[in-house]
């Protein structure tokens, strides 16, 4: 059976009388209920902070932009102007809602809702930690990468239905784009799922431990390079910089989205921002250990679970901040660099650390590379 | 009672998604009742416990062959180009000729007496049954196409890398064109 949040829950003793309670007073359908109640609230729960995440991360972007800038950045709303992507959401409801004549009006209403709804379906198999998790899914992987492309598909609909040249080419860019980058990341996922045996997150994050060197990053060097080509592949993925084309703001105004106004811009603009903290913490969890806490302090009671969340939130910020820091440092690449740099270096590697990582797993029978030098040592410490 | 509703959700999802393909005149918004269509089909799957299939359905269907659709839609000219003809008359779609209309309805005739004779079967001994207990699917699909089915298994992966050698010659420049 796969782990959900309610299957955590009902480890307590309140919730396991609760649940016999209801099954004696409604039959089956009273947990079940009680299960979908639950799930309800962990969803709103968990869209509240992320949509509170995604807005703090374009505060995060203007900060850490000015701050290499030699500049304030905003500062005027709240403390160290917090509340400002409070008051930029207030002002982008405020705005008048111009849908522009020649629209096709059916896509150009659903591309944004789209965008959001491939970026919140996602969160359903993020492992947030082992017991605050939506569900475990035992093919988690197979249906984030497929409800991922939901965005792609909502990036090229939002430029056609535009009718405009230039959120048509930003459109065609960004879907090209996310096509082609798919591959490389899928196939570095994979070698992890071979070394993992597992398609679900909370497998693939089990299978590595609390230090550093239990990580999947420093397993062996193909997952090495694997990390990076993910982490590239995921630039990518979510439209930043330096492959910030279907948006470049030098050549195509703003892209897919220059004829959204108002919340529609604010949806594929939110979904942007949460798709790359989704994307971080996808790549935390696939290589760097995920939610795993040292010792695994605290186990499964609540501080323990709390820990895990810090670990979990933790490296996937740092990664956020590095994806940021990315943006203002490199400059954008060509159409054509970026489809070179995809097929012609991006896909080759990944296609042989997955061959790479399958004869390390043949040859050194799933040891990590720190467990084969050290062998000895973390024997008689008692790693492994 | 949550199955049901997973059920009916993706039915009417599937059935309506279907019927509005084939109903709107705009190639574009078909793409996306197709989208309908496919992510019901993924419901129904799950509501028979296939999970495995439910997300491959996502990850094909929904993240694949429908943006490929809406690629080739637009690189062959949107679903607006040459809907006049010369003479400023707006066309109506025809769509084939005699033989492709009878090639059509014979095969239609013949598929719906193969649904008749199936269905037949299923009505006269019906008897609701049980859904087995839910197991996860991933393992065992897995060991069967590397055991039992593993020449189905090859054969679709040299089909693959026969599209893929294909792609590739039909968008190599040719060589010999200079003009």
């Amino acid at each position: 059976m796969t782990d959900t949040i309610v299957s955590y829950l009902a480890k307590f003793g309140p919730f396991k009388d609760l649940l016999e309670f209801l099954t004696e007073s409604y039959g089956a359908n009273g947990p079940t209920l009680f299960a979908f109640l639950i799930f309800l609230v962990g969803v709103i729960i968990i869209v509240t902070i992320l949509s509170t995440i995604g807005g703090l991360g374009t505060y995060a972007e203007r900060k850490i932009s000015a701050d290499m800038q030699l500049r304030m950045g905003p500062n005027r709303v709240g403390p160290y102007g917090i509340l400002q992507f409070l008051a930029d959401g207030v002002k982008m409801l405020m705005k008048e809602d111009i849908v522009p004549k020649d629209v096709d009006r059916l896509l150009f209403f659903i591309a944004p809702m789209l965008a959001l709804t491939g970026v919140f379906g996602t969160l359903a198999v993020i492992p947030f930690s082992s017991g605050f998790t939506l569900t475990d899914l035992n093919v988690g992987v197979v249906y984030l990468i497929g409800i991922s492309s939901l965005v792609g598909l909502a990036i090229f609909l939002g430029g056609y239905a535009s009718n405009s040249k230039w959120s048509m080419l930003g459109g065609m860019r960004g879907a090209s784009q996310i096509i082609s980058y798919e591959i490389p990341i899928v196939l570095s996922i994979l070698a992890v799922v071979l070394l993992s045996g597992g398609l679900s997150f909370g497998v693939i994050t089990r299978a590595q431990g609390g230090w550093p060197h239990e990580w999947f990053i420093f397993h062996n060097p193909f997952t090495f390079i694997g990390f990076f080509v993910l982490f590239i592949g995921s630039l990518a993925e979510t439209n930043r910089a330096p492959f910030d084309l279907p948006e470049a703001e030098s050549e195509l105004v703003s892209g897919y989205h220059t004829e959204f106004t108002g919340m529609r811009f604010a949806f594929f603009a939110l979904a942007e921002y949460i798709e790359v903290f989704v994307v971080c913490g996808v790549t935390a969890a696939l290589f760097l250990g995920g939610y795993q806490v040292p010792f695994n302090l605290g186990g499964d009671t609540i501080w323990g679970q709390l820990l895990q969340l810090g670990a979990f939130f933790s490296k996937t910020l740092a990664l956020y901040y590095f994806v940021i820091v990315i943006r203002w440092t490199l400059p954008r690449l060509r159409v054509d660099q970026l489809m070179t740099m995809c097929w012609k270096y991006l896909i080759p590697i990944a296609l042989f650390n997955l061959v790479g990582a399958g004869v390390w797993m043949w040859l050194f029978k799933g040891k990590s590379l720190f467990v084969l030098l050290f062998k000895s040592g973390t024997a008689a410490a008692g790693i492994h | 009672m949550f199955d049901l509703t997973l059920f009916f959700i993706s039915a009417v999802l599937t059935v309506i998604g279907a019927i509005m393909v084939i109903t709107t005149k705009d190639l574009m918004h078909a793409c996306i009742y197709l989208l309908a269509s496919f992510l019901g089909m993924a419901g129904l799957y799950l509501t028979l416990g296939a999970d495995f299939v439910a997300a491959i359905q996502l990850l094909v269907y929904v993240g694949g062959v429908v943006i490929l659709m809406v690629f080739a839609v637009m690189l062959t000219g949107g679903p607006h180009a040459q809907k006049q003809n010369k003479f400023g008359m707006i066309k109506t779609a025809l769509m084939g000729n005699i033989r492709t209309y009878t090639i059509g309805g014979l095969t239609a005739v013949v598929v719906l007496l193969m649904m008749v004779k199936l269905y037949i079967s299923i009505f006269k001994n019906y008897t609701a049954g049980e859904l087995p207990n839910y197991l996860p699917t991933v393992e065992r699909i897995g060991k069967s196409l590397i055991t039992d089915h593993v020449l189905a298994f090859e054969i679709s992966s040299v089909l693959l890398l026969g599209a893929l050698i294909g792609a590739a010659i039909i968008a190599r420049p040719r060589k010999n064109r200079i003009n």
